[in-house]
């Protein structure tokens, strides 16, 4: 009896295989299909029309970037979610706040999800190509930190150091144009390794436990830090050049993108956003261009 | 940590428990509806559900959550974070399911349906009184395998917002910069509920023994 089964089931397998295969190439070929019709029809963000028609502004937030943005007790807070406050009574329009991990907050933007990432975007020349900017919320620097009591005191001491970064973001360029100018002066040798990160926390509790040299952020976010830390993280030198950061918009929405900046240019002016700087970041950023794209 | 630490890690839990409680029980019958339908050559159909399970295993799970809540907006369904997070962690734990249930029904003796069918037992009556009891007996260690990596693969919706026990404690980590702590007590919940879902399957297990199938 059992042989039988074997032998059946045998006989059934041998004409199946080509079957098999072609069943397999067409899953692949499903899953293609899928990713390149949905890179073909990105779909819009929804322009002011659509978006005064469905009621409200979709914006996301990233949930662990202080002081620009984190959770508190269950509650969002920081810079941002405390400036779109204030912009949400200028406006007429409501607007829907989603907190999420960076990650997925510039996909976000790009496929239409979302139609602001209300969040601390650097604006970089790369980013330029893809997002359209409000006008200018904060300007940064990217430092470096370091452990207390590290012999790492300027950048040229980063040579031969592991330093960390967050994937995907400006200061990680910054970091690696000072690698390339480091091996410039230094003969070839530049910092060891650069590891990146997919936010902030895990690369500050690698420099607690030393197996970070130093990470590389924004002056405001690493003055932040040394603020609730100062037994643990000392401001190291300079890492790059100014930069701008902003709200990022899909390419072409224009419409929101004034609304935006219709409140926030208004908010430059009365002078509340300055003061809301003063109290995120300690200090004020007044010269700011109006524009930055 | 202080007392809202903890009690922000076990409101993550809520979501981690919930979240595999209803995309299992939408995943372990779909999964056997889709081996049946292989297992009985279903013309078309067949071929649709090996393609899908040929997708969904070869692809992660943070990968298929993205796609579903970024690029579903492309076809015109855009849902919200929890829905898309319930989708996604189905479509994955099907799959999954229905290959469990068709290794049951492949290794089933075909002499058995040959006998019930002899017994005049229509088709209903053949797969509810011989089929069934014996592909679950045999598919409950697979099953129950499945269910506790299906409650470990939960972190991968927290990239699209949704706050499950990993993600609370990373975000309890980053506030107090001492990460052990709330990961501690991140794994001492997964452990519980693991460990109530392994109770289930003894009691399963003891079920059977009793009917007289083991």
């Amino acid at each position: 009896m059992y042989s039988r089964s074997v032998n059946s089931s045998l006989s059934q397998a041998k004409p199946s295989a080509l079957k098999r295969k072609l069943i397999k190439l067409g899953g692949l070929g499903l899953l293609l299909s899928v990713v390149s019709f949905g890179q073909m029809q990105l779909s819009q963000a929804a322009s002011l029309e659509e978006v005064k028609a469905r009621g409200y502004i979709a914006v996301a937030t990233e949930d662990d970037f202080k002081p620009f943005e984190f959770v508190e007790n269950g509650t969002p807070t920081g810079f941002d979610t405390e400036l779109l406050g204030m912009v949400k009574k200028k406006i007429s329009i409501d607007i829907k706040q989603d907190i999420m991990p960076w990650p997925g907050i510039l996909p976000g933007i790009t496929t239409g999800k979302y139609e602001a990432a209300v969040t601390a975007v650097l604006v970089t020349s790369e980013r330029k190509g893809t997002f359209d900017f409000t006008t200018p919320v904060a300007e940064s620097t990217t430092y470096f930190a370091t452990k207390k009591g590290s012999s790492i005191k300027s950048s040229d001491d980063l040579v031969g150091k592991v330093v960390g970064a967050q994937t995907g973001s400006a200061m990680l360029g910054d970091l690696k144009a000072l690698d390339a100018e480091l091996k410039k002066k230094h003969g070839g040798s530049g910092i060891k390794e650069i590891v990146e990160y997919q936010s902030y926390p895990e690369a500050y509790q690698d420099v607690g436990n030393g197996r970070l040299d130093a990470v590389a952020n924004t002056q405001i976010n690493l003055n932040s830090l040394i603020q609730t830390r100062p037994d643990m993280f000392v401001l190291g030198g300079k890492v790059g050049n100014p930069v701008y950061i902003a709200w990022a918009l899909k390419k072409g929405n224009t419409g929101v993108q004034q609304l935006l900046n219709g409140a926030l240019l208004d908010l430059r002016k009365s002078g509340a956003m300055y003061q809301l700087q003063k109290k995120w970041f300690g200090a004020t950023f007044e010269a700011m261009p109006q524009s930055v794209n | 940590m202080n007392a809202y630490d903890y009690y922000s890690i076990l409101q993550g839990a809520i979501f981690t428990v919930s979240l595999s409680i209803v995309s299992l029980v939408i995943g372990v019958p779909l999964g056997l509806g889709f081996a049946l339908i292989r297992w009985a050559k279903v013309p078309f159909f067949k071929d649709l559900v090996q393609a899908y399970v040929n997708v969904i295993r070869s692809c992660p799970t943070v990968t298929l959550v993205l796609l579903i809540y970024y690029a579903l907006p492309e076809f015109g369904v855009s849902l919200n974070p929890l829905p898309a997070a319930v989708l996604a962690l189905t479509l994955s734990t099907t799959a999954f399911n229905c290959e469990i249930w068709r290794s049951a029904l492949v290794e089933f003796p075909k002499d058995q349906l040959d006998a019930a069918h002899a017994l005049g037992l229509n088709r209903l009556m053949r797969m509810r009184l011989i089929v069934f009891p014996q592909i679950w007996r045999s598919s409950l260690p697979g099953i129950f395998n499945e269910i506790t990596l299906q409650i470990k693969s939960t972190p991968a919706v927290a990239v699209i917002g949704i706050v499950e026990i990993t993600r609370a404690a990373l975000r309890v980590g980053s506030n107090t910069y001492e990460p052990l702590p709330p990961f501690i007590f991140a794994l001492l919940i997964y452990s519980s509920i693991v460990f109530v879902f392994l109770k289930l399957q003894k009691y399963f297990e003891i079920q059977m023994k009793e009917k007289g199938y083991i």
